[in-house]
């Protein structure tokens, strides 16, 4: 075990390792690539969803139990499905990550819209608000902490699953997991398995800062 | 019912499994250390045939446990295991008693530096670089070597029709093949100390698998390591490359399995199974699994029978 | 893409037999999983500096690929079944310890001060009064594990086991989508079916959380 750590560091830090198309730091851009495109078109599909049941209340069964049907799924059957349909293309990871992603964004932007007050509301609306003034102004920022931590959530888990993108054919950091295991070569499985825990934790406190800024922002707004 | 009972209920019938695979795991790893002896093992207790992630490997699987069945062996087959790297040390560990293998890639598995090229000096040379525990039996007619293949328009691009030929196009073509051929003789390795070759880039892939095959199909590779039993070659009308160096050794198909295990019964069966299996009837098994989407275990359930082996 | 439904016919003895190794590995990790997260909730809800700590291992546990934990568990346990639930049973602890530390968490001060005061000792008030009011929150966690658990034993397929995953494995190498719809479609129905039966079984353990609704 001792071995194998001390092997991961000399992996890391070697020049050879991070240069060139199989390279640490094109694989992390292609892992990036992946996770990033995956969240930003899930997020295209889910918020609108989740704000839409939330702001009519209608479909609420729906959202309240498509996270768990998206833990459900099982990742690897779906990217070999969708590869069989559509070949050797990215598509098979990308539809594989994007329906992950999904639920979990969907089922907090619906908690989160629901929680928010129906007096202040109702408020809202006796100011005058008209219905998407009401759900701009006051639903959506009054929303918005459970709808940072779906969209967290949702990229912590592409990230991770992103890794499959490499049975497929295709690059990412999973490189170093699958070939690994062919290679039987620890290391690199370690030092894959490390980088991809590496980017997500980064990512996720990258998001923690974005949500803390827009925080600040609406806090000084109010005052 | 009352709550206490179903909570036990719920536990007890989750701890049961969860036993059992404790079990499984701690026994299957005793017995790893018996001698190199000729037939002193017993295959009473049952043999478990391991298999590799391609499905030849399976068919091959299942062709031996149906003779040993048939020859009174308690058999399980476990498919899909993963590559050599991984198979291999399975069988040291005692997961796994047996495997089909070839003969040349496992030879270069054990030692990289082996020169023999013909079957019979690399049964022999295989015998003295197994580990302890690990021997081979006599190999099978039927043969199944890597080869590198190009699509005919690759071929007339470049005048490709040997391995030594990939060097006209240095730095210019992409290979494909299993992410364990990158650091194999048979494969990135050998071509370059023995050919000369250098590829452009190296995309790991599978073994003679839909990736492979789709990618030279797709152009997104220009070489690609496939199978000489694998009927999409012909049936695409790829151009198989020469090897005039004799980089890739023979690749008779033999069994390999712990000592332990290989009594008369086991040694006789498998021996008479070598003896009937020639290449092109493995060629034709691949076509039904992997064309006619027939299982590997009715296609060599009914081969095995249609040759009187079970 | 078409489904061959003859397929299916000619093979439910096997998808039954894939099916029930799929759930028995999914169970033994959520076994295990609270086998194990139940008494380090405990040490993390009552000892703070070790919350922290507990709490963020696990959180970078669960980033971590689940292919790549089932390979480095090789060198430990083998092509086995053993692997494949020690992996599961990392993945379950992870979501098991969070929610049996918020269930905890739950537990209004006043009653375990007012269990104090009629001198019931630290590990009856845990057991008879902390623990049962935590079962809400403990079971929503029981839930999302054994779901979870159901979907990812089938990554296992890439070290030869992983249930269900087989078919997966096996339809993509001979390019034949039926047993891969099969795979899928089974996994969503014990999901479904095992998520099912824990919401029974919650109603039952927990009558007062009823009565109060």
């Amino acid at each position: 075990m001792y071995e194998l750590f001390k092997n991961l560091g000399s992996w890391l830090i070697s020049g050879d390792q991070w240069s060139g198309s199989d390279g640490i730091a094109h694989r992390i851009a292609e892992h990036l690539e992946y996770s990033l495109f995956a969240t930003l078109i899930a997020a295209a599909i889910a918020l609108p969803l989740g704000l839409l049941i939330g702001h009519t209340g209608k479909g609420a069964f729906l959202a309240i139990n498509l996270s768990s049907f998206g833990r459900a799924l099982p990742t690897v059957g779906l990217v070999v499905l969708v590869f069989l349909i559509s070949g050797l293309s990215l598509w098979s990871v990308y539809v594989a990550l994007v329906v992950l992603a999904v639920p979990a964004i969907v089922t907090n932007t619906y908690a989160g819209m629901s929680a928010v007050d129906p007096e202040v509301k109702d408020a809202a609306r006796g100011q005058g608000m008209r219905g998407h003034q009401v759900l701009f102004q006051v639903e959506i920022p009054l929303a918005l902490p459970l709808i940072m931590t779906g969209l967290r959530l949702s990229l912590i888990q592409v990230v991770s699953t992103a890794t499959i993108a490499a049975y497929v054919s295709f690059g990412g950091l999973g490189r170093y997991v699958f070939d690994g295991l062919a290679q039987r070569d620890l290391v690199q499985v370690l030092g894959g398995a490390a980088l991809v825990a590496i980017v997500a934790v980064v990512l996720d406190l990258a998001l923690a800062g974005l949500q803390r800024y827009l925080f600040r922002h609406r806090r000084t707004a109010a005052h | 019912m009352n709550r206490r009972t179903l909570l036990g209920g719920l536990f007890a019938a989750a701890s049961v499994p969860a036993l059992a695979a404790c079990g499984s795991g701690i026994t299957s790893l005793d017995g790893s250390g018996s001698g190199n002896g000729g037939g002193s093992g017993s295959s009473a207790g049952g043999v478990t045939i391991g298999t590799a992630n391609f499905t030849e490997n399976q068919i091959l699987g299942y062709l031996y446990a149906g003779v040993l069945e048939a020859a009174g062996v308690k058999t399980k087959v476990r498919p899909n295991l993963g590559s050599r790297e991984i198979v291999v040390p399975a069988l040291k560990g005692g997961d796994i008693d047996l495997l089909p293998e070839y003969q040349g890639s496992l030879l270069l598995y054990l030692d990289e530096k082996a020169t023999d090229t013909e079957a019979g000096a690399m049964q022999n040379t295989l015998t003295t670089v197994l580990p302890g525990g690990l021997e081979v039996l006599p190999y099978a007619a039927a043969e199944d070597r890597d080869s590198f293949a190009v699509t005919k328009e690759t071929a007339d691009k470049y005048g490709l029709t040997s391995l030594a030929d990939l060097r006209k196009a240095n730095g210019k073509l992409i290979l494909g093949a299993a992410a364990e051929m990158k650091k194999r003789v048979v494969g990135v390795v050998g071509l370059k100390d023995r050919y000369g070759v250098e590829f452009k880039e190296f995309k790991s892939l599978d073994s003679s698998g839909p990736l492979v095959k789709g990618a030279l199909k797709k152009g997104d590779i220009d070489v690609a390591n496939v199978f000489t039993t694998d009927v999409d070659v012909a049936d695409n009308g790829w151009v198989v490359l020469t090897d005039p160096l004799n980089l890739i050794p023979s690749q008779h198909i033999v069994p390999l399995i712990a000592s332990r295990k290989a009594d008369a019964k086991v040694r006789k069966a498998l021996a008479t199974l070598g003896n009937v299996l020639t290449s092109e009837e493995l060629t034709k098994l691949n076509r039904l699994v992997d064309k006619d989407k027939k299982d590997p275990d009715e296609v060599a359930d009914a081969w095995l029978k249609g040759k009187k082996l079970a | 893409m078409t489904i061959d439904w003859s397929w299916i016919g000619d093979h439910t003895d096997d998808l039954t037999t894939l099916t029930f190794s799929h759930l028995q590995a999914a169970l033994s990790a959520v076994f295990f999983g609270l086998l194990i997260s139940l008494p380090l909730a405990v040490v993390a809800h009552r000892v703070r500096p070790l919350r922290g700590f507990l709490l963020g291992l696990s959180n970078v546990l669960f980033t971590i690929p689940s292919i790549a934990i089932f390979v480095l568990l090789l060198p430990v346990s083998g092509l086995t079944r053993t692997t494949t639930v020690i992996g599961l049973t990392i993945y379950s602890l992870v979501v098991l310890l969070r929610n049996t530390v918020e269930g905890l968490d739950s537990v209004p001060a006043k009653t375990k001060e007012a269990a104090k005061a009629m001198g019931t000792r630290p590990l009856r008030t845990l057991l008879t009064v902390e623990l049962p009011l935590a079962l809400p929150v403990i079971m929503a966690g029981v839930r999302i594990a054994t779901v979870m658990s159901i979907s990812l034993v089938s990554v296992a397929t890439y070290i030869g086991d992983g249930g269900l995953g087989q078919l997966f494995t096996d339809g993509f190498q001979r390019n034949f989508p039926t047993p891969v719809i099969a795979g899928v479609v089974l996994t969503l129905l014990l999901a479904l079916v095992a998520d099912a039966l824990l919401v029974a079984i919650q109603y039952v353990l927990t009558p007062w959380t009823r009565r109060r609704a």
